[in-house]
Order: structure tokens, then C-alpha cells, then sequence
């Protein structure tokens, strides 16, 4: 099997993942290599979610035609909006890039236009650090308006795909500590909630953490947990 | 870029004047930029992606360092970390951080006074200007040289 294979094959699981393992009203603990495969698995999953065929049949009449994507107004388009308004709302919270790296990136690797995603409100991006700081919960206010909103347009749910970097900023015990009591005001499993919540953290943090710590964190094992492999080095840069 | 130092340059250059810099960030790109900008002005610049392997040099020679630039956000040891260790082993180098992210004061609060940071450049920076930040920190080659002859 070549690099390539592999690597495909890895993005596949982490999609599979992701839709099938976990639920909507699930928190679930991601570990990722590094910050290429970070973005690697936001891209997948946003292209697997919100750039739909439909889109880029539309895109490519757009080109052809000249005309806006919101000028167009036949019963076909109509209906086919229909359908993406019940698109996801998927949260980004980066730490280790910006939210304009994000939003490079997803154009760089195939997604056109991103900025319709943000502005029809699929798409939302915000820097970790200032979610979680001064506010601590502030990204859990922020989650659970993404939440109502998503149940008042019809939305699927959401999608929240968070770096917790941020608390593993200023080191020592302390940063620990308020890690664990974070994850532990997450529950594994909220019934009817329409969220799905992915706590990423990048290895050479999360291997920081004691075993106790992760533990803590998983609460018991409670939470599904994804470690998602490093990968061959062909068509991949590690910035380890 | 390696983890390892690139020591293509700075363990050849026998110019006793040059200052000695250390660079530190998760993105190999702009490690290898900034490198490679630093070393144009002659200073000597041992160049990171790995914080942890960075200290390591960085110990090993405290001393010969006179000035080191950080990157804030990384993984497994901050910039803010980093600083703390850096400082803790050679009091009298110079700190640069280094952020992509707008500077906000509730970001620094925890840092202060505790780490005595000498400057902080928001990415991305001009080579230009980034070079005078560091003269402005660790003086210009004349002034270093004649500091030596003192």
C-alpha cells in the first residue's frame, strides 16, 4: 500500500468517525499529530458536510453564467436551498493558526468561496483563546446559541471542533487542574442535545497529561476518544 | 527544516562580534524565513521548531546567547513557558515574543511580572523591521564590538 493509500484511508476513518461514532449530544476527545493534520481534519469534514454536489454545480453554472448565487430565484435552486438550510453549523475554534488561516486553507484545499459559508452562518470560526479567556465558559455560551439557533432555522445541529490549547498555555499544575474541570462540565452524552462537541488536542500537549489527568478528562473513559495517527511523510509536513 | 538546529551558518561564522540569537517557532516556514533574514544582518541564529530540543541548546550554551524570539502559541512548551526557563538559566538574554494573534492585555495579564519579556512582534513582521527590533534590544554591531573591546 503507497503513503497516499494510507493517508486516505486515515482521512476516511477520521470522517467515519466523526459521523457515525459520534452523537449529536456527545462530547468526544480528538488527539491529532499535528497542526498539518489538524487542518486536514477540518477540511474533510467540512467538505464532507457543507460543500455538497449541488454546490459545485451551482458553482460552476455561476462561473459560466456570470450570475449570483443569491440572484438566482427558479423553483430548482429554490428547492436546493432548501436542503442547505439544514446544513450543520460547524464551530472551528483554532489556537494554533487564526481564524483567517482557517478560512486560507479551506480555499486553498478545494472549498470556494468560504466566505458564503460564514456569512449564511454554517461556518463559524473564533480563536480559542478568546472563547475560554477571561470568560471560561464563554465558548459553552457561544455553543449553546450556535445550538438554539441551529433548532430554530431546522439546522442538522452542530458541530463544534475545538483546540484546547489554550489551557496548556501557561503550564504547571494549575492549567491541569482547570483543564480537568473544564472536560468534567462536559458531559459525555446530553440527551436530545443537537450538538456535537470534539475536544482536540494537539499529542505533545496531550502527552503532557498525566494518565491520571486523562482519566480525569475522559472521565473514566466515558467519552469516546479518537487518536488520530501520524502520517506518511509524502504528501504531509510534520511541523513537530 | 529539521528539528535539530541548522547550524549551516552560525558554527561556521568566526566573527567574535556577531550576536548569537535563538528562534523559536512551531512553523517551519517561518522559522526558516526568519533565519535566514537574521542571518543577512550577520548575527548567528540557531533556528527551532521544537521548543524543547530549543532549551536544550539553549542550556547547553546559556551564556553565548544574547537575545531569543519566541513564538507564543506552541504545543508540549509555550513561549511563555519557554521564556520562563530561558530567563531561569541566562537572566541577562533578551526576549522577544512572537504572535500572530492580536496583543491583548488579558493575555499577558498571567505572564507579568513574572517573565520579563523585552519586546513583542506581531506576525507577520518585516525582516527590516524585525531586525531593528533586535539591534534595539542587543545594540548595533558597532556598539556591540565596542563593547567587547571595553
Amino acid at each position: 500500500m503507497n503513503n497516499e493509500n494510507s493517508n486516505e484511508e486515515e482521512d476516511e476513518l477520521v470522517i467515519k468517525w466523526f459521523n457515525k461514532e459520534v452523537g449529536d449530544g456527545e462530547n468526544t476527545i480528538l488527539v491529532y499529530p499535528n497542526l498539518q493534520i489538524f487542518r486536514q481534519i477540518y477540511t474533510n469534514y467540512f467538505k464532507d458536510q457543507l460543500v455538497i454536489e449541488g454546490d459545485k454545480e451551482e458553482e460552476q453554472e455561476e462561473n459560466s453564467e456570470g450570475e449570483k448565487y443569491n440572484k438566482k430565484n427558479d423553483d430548482s435552486k429554490y428547492n436546493n436551498k432548501q436542503s442547505k438550510s439544514k446544513r450543520r453549523i460547524i464551530l472551528v475554534a483554532p489556537f494554533y493558526e487564526t481564524t483567517v488561516s482557517v478560512k486560507h486553507h479551506l480555499q486553498a484545499f478545494g472549498v470556494e468561496n468560504t466566505q458564503r459559508f460564514v456569512d449564511d452562518g454554517s461556518l463559524v470560526l473564533v480563536d480559542a483563546y478568546q472563547s475560554f479567556f477571561p470568560d471560561i465558559n464563554g465558548l459553552k455560551k457561544l455553543i449553546d446559541s450556535l445550538s438554539e439557533r441551529a433548532r430554530k432555522e431546522g439546522r442538522a445541529g452542530v458541530t463544534a471542533i475545538v483546540d484546547m490549547g489554550p489551557f496548556f498555555m501557561f503550564g504547571g499544575d494549575g492549567s491541569a487542574k482547570q483543564l480537568i474541570n473544564y472536560e468534567a462540565s462536559l458531559a459525555p452524552k446530553t440527551q436530545d442535545g443537537n450538538v456535537k462537541g470534539i475536544s482536540c488536542y494537539h499529542r505533545r500537549n496531550y502527552d503532557t497529561l498525566t494518565k491520571a489527568d486523562k482519566e480525569e478528562i475522559s472521565q473514566g473513559k466515558r467519552k469516546k476518544l479518537f487518536e488520530v495517527k501520524e502520517r506518511n511523510s509524502s504528501n504531509t509536513r510534520s511541523s513537530a | 527544516l529539521k528539528d535539530n538546529k541548522d547550524n549551516n551558518d552560525s558554527s561556521n561564522n568566526d566573527n567574535k562580534s556577531a550576536a548569537r540569537l535563538l528562534v523559536v517557532d512551531d512553523d517551519p516556514d517561518i522559522v526558516q524565513i526568519l533565519q535566514i533574514g537574521l542571518q543577512r544582518n550577520r548575527f548567528l541564529v540557531d533556528a527551532f521548531t521544537n521548543p524543547e530540543q530549543a532549551l536544550q541548546s539553549f542550556k547547553s550554551n546559556a551564556s553565548g546567547y544574547s537575545l531569543v524570539i519566541l513564538d507564543i502559541r506552541m504545543p508540549e512548551l509555550s513561549g511563555i513557558q519557554l521564556a520562563r526557563k530561558v530567563k531561569e538559566a541566562n537572566p541577562n538574554v533578551k526576549i522577544i515574543l512572537m504572535t500572530a494573534f492580536e496583543i491583548r492585555g488579558n493575555e499577558f495579564s498571567k505572564v507579568f511580572p513574572s517573565t520579563a519579556v523585552d519586546g513583542f512582534v506581531q506576525k507577520p513582521i518585516g525582516l527590516s523591521d524585525l531586525n531593528k527590533k533586535v539591534m534595539s534590544l542587543i545594540g548595533y554591531p558597532k556598539e556591540r564590538i565596542s563593547n567587547d573591546q571595553d
